[in-house]
């Protein structure tokens, strides 16, 4: 019947010295004990709820003994709830944990601290409706984007705004496709469909649920597969498909991805096969950063200076072996030219006289440290050459310099006319090539007309694209060095030509101007020498 | 059958009931007709009426008839046509509480307490707070000192039922000849039967809650009349004066305000002498009649709303407190459902599970803590904003601590949990209610108790300012509600009514009707002048913990235990919309200045922004087209592990929030 059976009722008489007690007295008196015990504990919830808690305690109980002008029980005033434990072998029985303590325990003890004052800390939960991202909030839940459409359309019934935490269920398709595409990542022998998979990454809705698992998958195998070229070559593009999906929020897995491709550029090693062309790895995976800091920049606003910071590292580091620094020119110039004019430009002289020995085939008889030696000479030069072109192309038509610019005008001013300006640029980047060509031709003496011909053809493309040309890097071997030479022909010449005009320049603009006399002074009097070396190494 | 036999049924039954005189009438018409043709009545003849005696006499007592009644009746019920069936369930619920009281009272209480626990599943999900009070009910004598079950039995439900329902329900009924369950749906429900369709399911909020004889009284109740406009020349009133001058001309606004707070002070004075002040107040309405018109035009929706005179003699505001508070209304920024408020979140930290309730002043600036150890303490935000500085300018002995410097004001005075802390208007006094039963004000300004009210006979759980301050609500365990003034010992008024503990108390922006929440899950609206129950709202399904005014004083929003809101509309009593979200407790509701955001605060450890102002703007046109227009939950703001204890918008409608961290149980 009651939940209280008589031989509680028999105990409890006991207890308080009636021995007496008849058992039909006790039938009797159990089912009004019960109800007397939810009444206190019905009063007991209230005086919670008026303390603003959730959980019972002992003084709840106490305070509803005060209502109904009972004496309170001793002995439980902890303040916090009381800990029950399970009696062994009973489903419903439960005893206070009260454990015996040595009486020596307690006097040895020291004395305890004093509990710390009750204090206030003030903190914006949100600011005109936005929750700030500070450590006093609670951390916004991640996956919530795509969920957002469905918000809108729902608001009108009740609903909770912020998902909590849901594990979510893939379904079968969804498993399917990513064991699918993994596998073809993992097995290289089938490159056409790989490209479809590619394809599908980039464009297919609905794959948001397995970008989680992508982004893990892509973090493990990098970390695995640094010797094996193309299954890293393939996780960077299934990287570029991801990003180019617009119906995948790749925002939040950044900081999981960027690891993974940072590695895939500077690392020491990648791939271990000669054979490996790794420098289109880099290549790639430089305007794969470019890419996710030009997308992603605005919203993480510390990405690029963190980005860039590990790169210059990387780069600064004498240590460090020549391919990563190669790859952090790359990922620098990919970045842009501001990125090159402040942080390689301003490290160019200590640099290249670092990398002077490596290049010099006399002392440095590795072959292959000299190749890559040069490599990320011609990837220096290059970075160092567009950017100066793109700042040059800041300047008005060079022989004429306009009387619209009497100050230190930098962009602003000049943005006044930009249609003429690039025409003026264009067609002054025409004829200069011929004109430095021939200057250069002239000091060397060498076959005129040849040259002209290739500077015309070749000098304008690695001008007017940052694209590292990695298509014409791996259709021949010797491209890259004949592209190097160029490159160096091109600014050498291009240094000299400006050095005859460098002094209506300076008049114009004092700061590029100072940047290109450094240009000139490091590259004009450097390359100079080294181009018969060069030469040799078109050979090699 | 015997006749024979029949007639010594009928006697027996008539001596067991115990009316002996019929049964003494009886015996002597069978002596007199003996043998005769009296059986004209034919009841020996009539089946139906032999089973129905039999039925009665047979098996009076046996407690299993009602089991069998009421799972015949039950699996009848789920089985029935679907579009009748919730109408049909909704009677479950009362015949099975009634069964199961009768078996109770009858002293059954082994086959009572089976029959409760094979059958409440079915009513836990709407009902689970009366089964747990029920279930405790194991003794005749708990059924008569229970008050909610004896206001059970006394009473009648009302269920609406539709007409086929109704034929359907007594047809099966008559057909199984369940006479027991007939008696009580007889006893005990009151069927109000429509014609046409079944409503549906969800609609009708108020079928599921059963308070005893309340819908009766709360039907009458809800037909007076209440003013739920604006108090006339209220602060917003003057503001728009002095912002319309301004509009007008750059200029004048200097002379213009000069003027106003001349006459404000005039008027000031005025009531300060109280004895015929309103009459003269209407002198001075007259006079400024025709500018308030012209004023009115370029006022905001506030201001179209109808005014009304006070009741209570409204207390002095002294000139500078009234220009802060002008100057704050003119600095307030608009809130809508676009421009969402700034929240600044207060944690309490190290209240080691003590703190009972917090309360933020009008500006943000103090935040005061009762505490379950007697204590309150308040919290000057601004100097703790300035940091160390003032380090021994408090030559006050109290707020120096032991280690160093306490950077809060102790106020001891009260001998039992302090169960609120609320600060006046202005915020210079601190009204404190505690389980001693009694209320005591504080001056935030001399960190001293200045008066102790006693009159309440328990616990005091709630205490509130009228939102112009010297008038005051509490309210207790001992289920009253008193207005009291600061200058009295005694309360004004005392509110009855209630049918359980008044939890929550709020004061209605005109200051002539007071909200009450309460265990008995009912809200109560109280006139201040009369003391009487002008309306009851019934729809909640659990003890009703807060409650909001809107500012245009038309609307009331009301949270309850289980995380529900709900928005009710003051002159009709009805419920706009229940709003769900929370999970948990609502501790506590604040309409932002304009009215046009609810801030909710719950022990689910978030803080939610409602749109309340789509609902109040197409009130019209939701009339016509019915309930279509919800309002809507705009922005949840969770906390790391906070539950909110305390929300407040300033006059600015900057949103304080004030809660104590607690330790995510593991």
């Amino acid at each position: 019947m009651s939940i209280v059976p008589k031989e509680t009722i028999e105990v409890i008489a006991q207890s308080i010295g009636i021995t007496n007690l008849s058992p039909e007295a006790a039938l009797m008196l159990a089912p009004d004990v019960e109800y007397r015990v939810r009444e206190i504990m019905q009063e007991a919830i209230k005086c919670m709820r008026h303390s603003k808690r959730t959980t019972l305690t002992a003084s709840d109980v106490d305070g509803a003994l005060n209502l109904r002008n009972l004496e309170p029980i001793y002995g439980f005033g902890s303040g916090g709830p009381i800990r029950f434990r399970k009696a062994i072998g009973h489903r419903d029985l439960f005893y206070t944990d009260d454990r015996e303590v040595d009486f020596k325990d307690v006097i040895e003890a020291p004395l305890p601290k004093a509990p710390l004052d009750t204090e206030i800390v003030c903190h914006w939960l949100a600011i005109e409706g936005v929750q700030p991202a500070i450590p006093e909030n609670a951390p916004l839940e991640v996956i919530r984007a795509p969920a957002e459409n469905q918000i809108y359309q729902q608001k009108d019934g009740p609903l909770i705004d912020i998902r909590l935490p849901v594990k979510h269920v893939l379904s079968k398709e969804l498993q399917l496709y990513f064991q699918k595409i993994a596998e073809l990542t993992l097995s290289k022998s089938n490159p056409s469909l790989f490209k479809e998979a590619l394809v599908s990454l980039a464009s297919d809705s609905g794959l948001h649920p397995l970008v989680p698992y992508f982004t893990n998958f892509i973090a493990d195998e990098v970390s695995r597969g640094l010797n094996d070229f193309l299954l890293l070559f393939n996780l960077m593009h299934v990287v570029r498909s991801l990003l180019q999906n617009p119906h995948i929020h790749i925002e939040p897995y950044l900081h999981q991805l960027m690891p993974s491709v940072v590695t895939c550029l500077v690392s020491r090693k990648l791939g271990n096969r000669f054979a490996d062309n790794h420098w289109d790895l880099r290549d790639f995976t430089a305007n794969l950063v470019a890419l996710i800091c030009k997308r992603f920049g605005n919203t993480y606003i510390t990405l690029q200076s963190r980005l860039t910071k590990t790169l210059v590292n990387a780069l600064l580091d004498p240590k460090k072996a020549l391919t990563q620094h190669y790859g952090a020119i790359q990922g620098l110039a990919a970045l842009g030219h501001n990125v090159v004019r402040l942080l390689v430009l301003s490290n160019l002289e200590p640099y290249l006289s670092l990398l002077e020995p490596e290049l010099d085939a006399e002392k440095q008889k590795n072959q292959m440290k000299s190749y890559e030696a040069w490599r990320v000479y011609g990837a220096i030069l290059r970075a160092a050459g567009l950017c100066i072109h793109d700042r040059l192309k800041i300047f008005p038509t060079l022989p004429s310099p306009s009387p619209s610019f009497p100050s230190k005008g930098k962009g602003k001013v000049i943005s006044t006319e930009p249609n003429k300006r690039k025409l003026g640029v264009d067609s002054s980047e025409n004829r200069s090539p011929h004109k430095r060509l021939i200057a250069t031709d002239g000091s060397d003496g060498g076959p005129s007309p040849m040259q002209v011909d290739r500077p015309t053809g070749d000098a304008n493309p690695p001008q007017n694209s940052v694209r590292p040309s990695s298509s014409e890097q791996a259709s021949d071997g010797n491209a890259p060095e004949s592209r190097n030479a160029k490159e160096k022909d091109d600014s050498k010449g291009r240094a000299i030509t400006r050095k005859a005009i460098l002094d209506q320049i300076w008049k114009d603009d004092l700061d590029s101007g100072r940047l290109l006399v450094k240009l000139h002074q490091l590259y004009g009097d450097r390359i100079l020498p080294f181009i018969p070396s060069t030469e040799m190494s078109l050979f090699l | 059958m015997d006749p024979e036999q029949v007639d010594e049924f009928v006697m027996g039954y008539l001596k067991k009931k115990g009316f002996n005189s019929a049964a003494k009438h009886l015996q002597e018409s069978l002596h007199n007709n003996n043998g005769s043709t009296f059986s004209s009545i034919d009841y020996h003849n009539d089946p139906e009426l032999n089973k129905l005696i039999r039925s009665f006499s047979q098996s009076e007592n046996d407690p299993s008839r009602y089991r069998e009644g009421y799972s015949k009746l039950r699996s009848w019920g789920y089985n029935s046509l679907d579009l009748y069936k919730h109408e049909l369930v909704r009677v479950m619920y009362p015949v099975f509480i009634h069964c199961y009281m009768d078996l109770v009272g009858k002293g059954h209480t082994q086959e009572a307490r089976s029959f409760f626990n094979s059958f409440r599943k079915d009513h836990e999900m709407v009902h689970l707070r009366d089964l747990q009070k029920l279930g405790g009910v194991l003794a005749p004598s708990h059924l008569q000192e229970m008050e909610f079950a004896r206001s059970l039995r006394q009473s009648k439900i009302n269920i609406k039922i539709c007409q086929y329902s109704y034929d359907l329900l007594l047809q099966y009924l008559h057909r199984t000849e369940s006479t027991l369950m007939l008696g009580i749906i007889n006893e005990h429900i009151n069927f109000q039967v429509y014609s046409g369709q079944p409503n549906s399911a969800s609609d009708d909020i108020e079928a599921v809650t059963i308070v005893g004889s309340f819908h009766e009284t709360a039907d009458h109740v809800n037909q007076k009349e209440i003013h739920w406009g604006l108090l006339e020349d209220s602060l917003e009133d003057r503001l728009e004066k002095t912002g319309g001058l301004l509009s007008d001309s750059e200029k004048g606004q200097g002379e213009s305000k000069a003027g106003d707070m001349d006459d404000s002070k005039k008027r000031s004075a005025e009531i300060g002498k109280q004895g015929s002040s309103i009459k003269k107040l209407k002198k001075d309405k007259a006079g400024t009649a025709t500018t308030k018109v012209a004023r009115q035009e370029t006022s905001t929706v506030l201001s179209s709303m109808p005014r009304v005179k006070p009741e209570l003699a409204m207390p002095v505001m002294s000139a500078d407190v009234e220009e802060s508070i002008l100057e704050d209304l003119r600095n307030r920024v608009q809130l809508s459902s676009i421009a969402m408020p700034s929240v600044s979140f207060y944690t309490f930290v190290n209240t080691h599970n003590g703190l009972n309730s917090s309360s933020i002043s009008h500006d943000g600036s103090l935040v005061a803590g009762g505490f379950s150890d007697s204590s309150i303490k308040v919290w000057d935000m601004a100097k703790i904003g300035q940091a160390g500085s003032c380090a021994l300018q408090d030559e006050n002995n109290q707020t120096v601590g032991l280690n160093g410097r306490r950077n809060y004001t102790l106020l001891v005075g009260h001998s039992g949990p302090v169960y609120s802390a609320t600060f006046s208007p202005p915020g210079d006094y601190v009204l404190s209610s505690s389980a001693d039963t009694t209320i005591r004000l504080w001056s935030t300004k001399l960190n001293a108790n200045l008066v102790c009210y006693k009159g309440h006979n328990h616990a005091v759980w709630d205490a509130q300012f009228s939102p112009f301050g010297h008038y005051f609500a509490s309210c207790s365990h001992d289920r009253t509600a008193r207005i009291w003034s600061m200058d009295r010992m005694q309360p004004l008024r005392m509110m009855a009514g209630h049918l359980s503990d008044v939890d929550c108390v709020q004061w209605h922006p005109n200051c002539n009707y007071i909200a009450t929440g309460s265990s008995d899950k009912t809200v109560r609206l109280w006139d201040v002048q009369t003391g009487e129950c002008v309306r009851i709202f019934i729809g909640h399904r659990s003890m009703v913990l807060s409650l909001a005014m809107s500012p245009d004083g038309r609307y009331m929003a009301s949270g309850d235990e289980d995380g529900t809101i709900m928005m009710w509309d003051l002159s009709t009593a009805r419920c706009i919309t229940p709003l769900m979200g929370h999970n948990s407790c609502v501790w506590t509701l604040s309409y932002s200045g304009e009215g046009s955001l609810l801030a909710s605060g719950s022990a689910d450890c978030t803080v939610k922004l409602w749109d309340v102002s789509s609902s109040t703007k197409l009130t019209k046109a939701e009339e016509k087209n019915g309930n279509s227009n919800r309002l809507r939950s705009l922005r949840t703001f969770p906390t790391k592990s906070t539950p909110v204890h305390a929300l407040r918008f300033s006059r600015r409608n900057l949103l304080f929030a004030a809660g104590a961290i607690s330790k995510p149980s593991s």
